[in-house]
């Protein structure tokens, strides 16, 4: 019975660290979502671009520096931010601004279809073999209470945790935070009170870059191999930021978390215990969702919205 | 029946059925390779009538699906098993088949009675998951994630040999589909559903169920994907799971997108279109790239895809169909500039 235990608790600190990217994805979502009304359908494609840029500046700093070091991921770290800047301001062009006011359903498919340009993209100039990336922290782990903690985990919870934090400070506290969350409530009117729209919207793509490539620069190294494949991830935070309650931060980290500790905790040792959880644990986020739409579909932490006719 | 189908010239469908059931005798005398131009058109066939049904849901009714190819892996393994394991005639298959995922469309309808745009988009999506699994978690009668063979069809006495047998049937079927979609459209039923998709407040003021509706909507177009199923398991005489993926759904849609949203025809042009462009015209012109750059044949597809995508819901949102008819109606006021009407 402990032995369940300990694998239990085991698999839900690994799946904390899983949550945690789910909750960074969602995060990427709901900063557009919430000033732009543009749901993205594309965020795990940036997240999988952010993978993949990163990737690019490790094998090449190291090669001019001549080996790993520290020094290598952290400045390749600051290069894949610059590249999502521009990402960002380059995605606000092309889906953002033609988009505005169009139906959801149109700008549904045309995020899907970025995601499907961007996946294709990538294949293409990365080719088709799969890359092994590698994590600034090795195989490092600590041993705590009989549980293992891999130093990678534990470097995504706490960066996930930060920036989450400023992020919700952003948003609450400083002008540019208030800004936004006038333009999602009404663009016109924030318009007209001095708030220089355009602004915001490229400004909020830019976070949703950055967010979307450190999630990726995160998850890699989790990864045994680097594919277009991973971008299938960003479809899973979906269910997450639902659960939470689309739209709102806490929300979205919250149901990233519990998400990555069902997933984790089915695919380890319950289905070990249980044959018919083998059966669906790839499928067990999507069962959330469909329980949690038709149950509670605000979510746990969203404010139920009030129709427009 | 003046009123009905007032501004349509009618005197041309005829002419236009006769012209897609002469199309594989031009293509024999034209080609030698008429064997794959007729499969591809037989593909392009049972899209078309998925994707009529897709345009009654997602574009006449609004509710947005991205899990239609699950609809379709449905109907092609509950044809399969029906024909192949419990020896029904499929005949019979072509009527069940339909009904059951008709009610297999009830499923994702009853929850779609509480969500909207986004929404509806992600629980589909995730039907379709749901639905590959559980088609590999039945592998007692489907096979698993191994696939299944699947016999040739035989229509009241005639084997459906080759593919030259299976465009007259696949066409037949697909003639009807168009004309049972239009008279939905053009019914009480059609109102009500474009009623829906205009506005739900004002739509439940005019006394529209929208329950009722909705479901009906889900109803029909799963019967459309159904019997497009039981066609695609027949043709294509192997289905596995990996037939049905999520891109599949994403195609579909982009199918009706290209075409024109809520316009039959339109979804006939775009899967047309998309289906030709697919297997024609993007192989014919990646050889000449591959030359010059060393490519992933796939990728650059896919791709290609995305573009047009991307492109036609940016610049042309009414689809192909809205641009034949603008220039139709440019043509009939030929000498008046009709452009500042219809910009």
């Amino acid at each position: 019975m402990s032995d369940l235990l300990t694998g239990l608790l085991q698999e839900s600190v690994s799946g904390i660290a899983l949550g945690c990217i789910y909750a960074l994805i969602a995060l990427g979502f709901t900063l557009i979502y919430k000033a732009t009304e543009v749901v993205n359908f594309a965020q795990g494609e940036i997240m999988m671009v952010g993978a993949y840029i990163n990737f690019f500046f490790v094998t090449q700093f190291s090669a001019m520096a001549g080996g790993l070091t520290g020094w290598v991921f952290i400045a390749a770290l600051f290069c894949s931010i610059i590249f999502a800047v521009f990402f960002g301001i380059i995605l606000d062009y092309i889906i953002n601004r033609p988009l505005k006011g169009e139906p959801v359903f149109s700008i549904i498919m045309a995020t899907i279809s970025l995601a499907i340009i961007l996946r294709s993209l990538t294949a293409m100039i990365a080719g088709p073999i799969s890359l092994v990336p590698v994590s600034p922290f090795g195989d490092s782990t600590i041993k705590t209470a009989g549980i293992v903690i891999s130093v990678l985990d534990l470097a995504i919870i706490i960066c996930a945790v930060i920036l989450m934090s400023l992020f919700f400070f952003f948003f609450n506290k400083t002008r540019w935070g208030i800004a936004m969350k006038a333009t999602s409530s009404d663009s016109e009117t924030a318009q007209l009170m001095g708030i220089p729209v355009k602004q915001v919207y490229r400004i909020v793509w830019v976070f949703a870059a950055i967010v979307g490539v450190i999630s990726g620069v995160l998850l890699a190294p989790r990864m045994a191999l680097l594919d277009t494949s991973m971008s299938y991830l960003g479809l899973k935070a979906f269910p997450a930021a639902i659960l939470g309650g689309f739209g709102s931060i806490p929300g979205a980290v919250v149901g990233g978390v519990i998400l990555g500790i069902i997933e984790t905790v089915s695919m380890g040792t319950l289905s070990f215990h249980f044959a018919w959880i083998k059966e669906i644990n790839d499928i067990i986020v999507w069962i959330v969702l469909i329980a949690v739409l038709m149950i509670r579909p605000d979510g746990l932490f969203g404010i139920a919205k009030v129709k427009r006719v | 029946m003046k009123g009905r189908y007032e501004d349509e010239n009618l005197k041309w469908i005829p002419v236009l059925i006769l012209a897609v059931f002469l199309l594989p005798f031009v293509l024999k005398g034209v080609t030698f390779s008429y064997k794959y131009y007729l499969y591809i058109l037989n593909m392009a066939g049972i899209y078309i009538i998925l994707t009529v049904g897709l345009d009654l849901l997602s574009g006449f009714t609004g509710l947005m699906s991205l899990g239609h190819a699950a609809f379709l892996a449905i109907g092609a393994y509950t044809s399969a098993i029906l024909v192949d394991q419990a020896g029904l005639p499929f005949e019979l298959s072509l009527i069940i088949t339909p009904i059951i995922v008709g009610l297999s469309g009830f499923v994702i309808g009853f929850p779609a009675l509480r969500i909207e745009g986004m929404y509806l988009g992600l629980t589909t999506m995730g039907f379709g998951f749901i639905v590959k699994r559980l088609i590999i978690a039945l592998r007692e009668w489907t096979g698993g994630a191994g696939g299944l063979q699947v016999s040739k069809a035989t229509f009241f006495g005639l084997t459906i040999r080759n593919d030259w047998d299976n465009y007259f049937m696949i066409y037949t079927f697909v003639i009807l589909a168009v004309i049972i979609a239009r008279r939905i459209v053009q019914s009480k039923l059609g109102r009500a559903f474009m009623a829906i998709r205009d506005s739900e407040k004002a739509a439940q003021a005019s006394g529209i169920h929208l329950a009722k509706y909705k479901m009906m909507s889900f109803f029909i177009s799963g019967m459309f994907a159904g019997f497009a199923g039981v066609l695609f398991a027949h043709t294509s005489h192997f289905i596995s799971t990996d037939h049905f993926d999520i891109l599949l759904s994403i195609f579909f849609i982009v199918m009706i997108l290209v075409g024109g949203v809520g316009s039959i025809y339109g979804a006939v042009l775009g899967t047309l279109f998309i289906v030709l462009m697919e297997n024609l015209f993007i192989p014919l012109f990646e050889d000449g790239l591959a030359q010059i750059i060393r490519i992933e044949s796939g990728e650059l597809q896919v791709f290609i895809f995305g573009l047009i995508m991307l492109l036609f819901i940016i610049f042309q949102p009414q689809g192909l169909y809205g641009m034949w008819l603008k220039m139709r109606i440019y043509w009939k006021l030929f000498p008046f500039n009709p452009r500042k009407r219809f910009t």
